[in-house]
């Protein structure tokens, strides 16, 4: 089980959503749930200095945060290349797109999550691979 | 995370009489190992937890899809309110378009009606040059007809006066010749002969003229009536 995860959405309803999934399948202890990746660089900032209260474990970033000043893939860069790289991070998207999930792989992501009503399958299998991103050996994989 | 007895046996009677227990993910971590009892008790929670969690979770998506599809009927209608705005603007702009052809059009009309008034004033006046260049050609014609006459007159008074001229030169000629000869005694027969016959020649002649330029004029009348 993974101590501790962050959802970067700026969907409410979906917080709700992941919340509940991921309890259901004892994916997580704890959840962070966020609405705008400015304020999840700002944790990550942060924690990069020294401070790690309340590091999450991994991250799951929305692809398109509406009311942020960029979108996920840019925060996974700026948390793979400026803030240390030591989260298991990826993109849980409605987005299926080829192009947007090479932009995302060269950004640092280890995962694409499609994001759709029934979502727990998905969180099923990523649970599965949890430990091969954790220690950096899985490679990276898109749940569709 | 491990509970003494006493706390134990307090959430177990809550969860018996009160029907509340524990809730979330502090279930998870706590440890069981050592009371079955407590050990039920955890397993009953988390079972209704996860109960309460899949109703929220069903609900949570109903409304997720419900919010979804108002999202997709909003666009609809956005979509819908910008192609009636697209077409509003359309009409308007074929409205002016109408209009401004409009203008064009009565201001073409009121141009063709002055150009036409002009039209008819000019035609009216051409009318009248034309009937003026009429009557100055009556006029001149006959201008014309009366210099004819007058010319023929004259020319036919002109005839008059010398033929009149000859008869009369050679009447008195041939009576002065006629005279002379009976003054100085001569032979008379032949010459008063010819005298007499010239004498008559002569007033034939002369009535011919006369009827001649009576007939010419008799005529002159008649052409001109």
């Amino acid at each position: 089980m993974i101590d501790s995860l962050m959802l970067v959405d700026d969907e409410n309803l979906f917080h709700l959503v992941f919340e509940d999934a991921c309890s259901l399948l004892d994916i997580s202890l704890s959840l962070k749930s966020l609405n705008s990746s400015d304020e999840a660089a700002k944790l990550f900032e942060k924690w990069f200095k020294g401070d790690l209260q309340d590091k999450p474990e991994c991250v799951f970033v929305d692809l398109n945060i509406i009311g942020s000043s960029f979108d996920g893939i840019e925060l996974i860069r700026k948390v793979n290349f400026e803030y240390g790289n030591n989260v298991v991070i990826g993109i849980i998207s409605s987005s299926n797109e080829p192009e947007e999930q090479a932009k995302a792989v060269q950004a640092g992501a280890q995962f694409w999550i499609i994001k759709s009503d029934d979502i727990e399958p998905r969180l099923e299998q990523f649970k599965e691979d949890y430990e091969g991103y954790k220690n950096r050996t899985a490679p990276f994989k898109v749940y569709k | 995370m491990k509970f003494n007895k006493e706390i134990k046996n307090e959430l177990i009677e809550l969860l018996e009489k009160k029907n509340i227990g524990l809730e979330g993910n502090i279930l998870k971590i706590i440890d069981t190992s050592d009371d079955p009892n407590f050990a039920k008790y955890v397993e009953d929670c988390k079972e209704k937890d996860k109960e309460t969690r899949k109703k929220r979770l069903d609900i949570t998506k109903q409304v997720q899809e419900k919010n979804k599809e108002l999202l997709e009927v909003n666009a609809e209608n956005e979509r819908i309110m910008e192609e009636l705005q697209s077409t509003l603007k359309e009409v308007e702009d074929a409205k002016i378009t109408f209009e401004v052809q409009n203008r064009e059009l009565v201001a073409w009309k009121q141009d063709n009606e002055r150009i036409s008034l002009e039209l008819q004033q000019e035609m009216a006046k051409s009318e009248l040059a034309r009937i003026g260049a009429e009557e100055a050609k009556t006029a001149a014609v006959n201008d014309l007809d009366v210099l004819q006459k007058k010319k023929q007159t004259e020319l036919i008074g002109n005839i008059v006066k010398i033929a009149l001229g000859v008869i009369i030169s050679i009447g008195i000629i041939t009576t002065f010749m006629y005279i002379l000869a009976l003054l100085i005694n001569k032979d008379t027969q032949m010459i008063g002969s010819t005298w007499s016959n010239m004498l008559g020649i002569l007033l034939t002649n002369a009535f011919s003229i006369i009827g001649t330029i009576m007939g010419v004029k008799y005529s002159g009348k008649e052409d001109k009536e």
